[in-house]
């Protein structure tokens, strides 16, 4: 009786699993899977064996299924958007990892769906950016401008956070000229060259006009990593000028 | 022009072309011969037999037959599928590929000695 009852409601979850289906595969395969599903069942329950181990091998099984045919259904823009999703998952698992084994990462629920969207939107625009452009550079030079861009906005955001200093809101200007040239450029090779070189210039401008304030040692730091950050959207205009060469005739 | 050898099958169409070269079957039928074929080494489930299926309907080996009461089974009607002629073809091209194998890999063992 309780074996029945426990079926029942695995079948209804069941059918309910295979709604995730595409449509066409569902009304073509749907029916035919719930009955195959209710036959397994039926075989465990007269063979006296519990359902619990099966029906969960059952629904992972068919969960991958589900994945696979939704796959390939998808378009371009659809698999873009599925790999950058899956991206961003697996970069947060660094932070959710760190939180576990490191002393004091204590990061809320809503601070890891902050970071996942940040991943997510940096991936998502190398995938749709990145393949505008054939040539290697091109997709290496939008790869580095993002990780660069990225982490600057990251580090900044956290420096703001740390030391209250609106005066530091000051640096997401080089991602605002980083936007507008990228759009004033609509994405093509020698316009970006030229706006991560601007980037460039402007970060390199804004570190040595704005008073840090810092201690020695620490004013040291920040100039090197201003450096390395000029130093990386330098690289990332030189790539994208190797690219627009590339895509001059010969 | 050169005629290019068919790509293997993967192990799920190469059993499910097995269980259905004896006969039409429907789909907790297939996943049976199947279990019986392999002698329970090989358990198929819904998501992967019914994803091949749709792939080899789409390629033409199996084509979907009557639907119809299982008289060892329940009142309920169920699809049965079938070996298309190009399916038995396909069939046969593997099984000569695996006896290629197998002529190649004891020629070897065989000088290994």
């Amino acid at each position: 009786m309780a074996a029945n009852i426990a079926g029942r409601r695995y079948r209804t979850c069941y059918a309910r699993l295979l709604r995730l289906y595409p449509r066409p595969f569902r009304e073509r395969f749907g029916e035919s899977m719930a009955q195959t599903f209710q036959d397994l069942c039926r075989e465990h329950e007269e063979a006296g064996r519990g359902l619990f181990g099966f029906a969960l091998w059952i629904f992972c099984e068919t969960l991958a299924g589900i994945v696979r045919e939704n796959i390939l259904r998808m378009d371009q823009l659809g698999k873009t958007v599925l790999r950058a999703a899956l991206v961003a998952l697996g970069l947060l698992m660094a932070p959710l990892v760190a939180s576990q084994v490191v002393e004091g990462w204590n990061w809320p629920a809503k601070a890891f769906v902050f970071v996942y969207v940040l991943f997510f939107g940096t991936a998502l625009a190398y995938g749709l950016i990145a393949k505008r452009m054939n040539a290697w550079a091109y997709k290496a030079g939008v790869g580095l401008a993002l990780v660069t861009g990225f982490a600057l906005g990251w580090s900044n955001m956290v420096h703001v956070a740390d030391s209250e200093n609106p005066a530091n809101l000051v640096y997401f200007g080089v991602l605002v000229v980083g936007g507008v040239g990228a759009w004033l450029a609509r994405l093509k090779a020698p316009g970006l060259a030229r706006t991560l070189f601007a980037m460039a210039v402007t970060l390199a401008g804004i570190a040595v006009i704005l008073p840090s304030g810092a201690p020695p040692v620490l004013a040291r730091n920040m100039a090197i990593g201003h450096a390395v950050f000029v130093a990386l959207f330098t690289a990332s205009g030189l790539l994208f000028r190797h690219a627009s060469s590339a895509e001059l005739p010969k | 022009m050169k005629k290019t050898a068919p790509a293997p099958l993967t192990p799920a169409v190469l059993h499910i072309l097995l269980a259905l070269s004896t006969g039409e079957r429907h789909g907790y039928g297939i996943m049976k011969q199947v279990q019986a074929d392999s002698q329970g080494r090989t358990k198929m489930g819904p998501g992967t037999l019914y994803g091949s299926i749709g792939r080899m309907m789409e390629a033409g080996l199996i084509r979907e037959s009557v639907k119809r009461v299982d008289p060892e089974m329940d009142g309920e009607r169920r699809i049965y599928y079938q070996l298309t002629g190009a399916g038995r073809a396909a069939l046969q091209a593997e099984l000569t590929r695996y006896r290629g194998v197998v002529a190649l890999a004891e020629g070897r063992l065989a000088h290994g000695r």
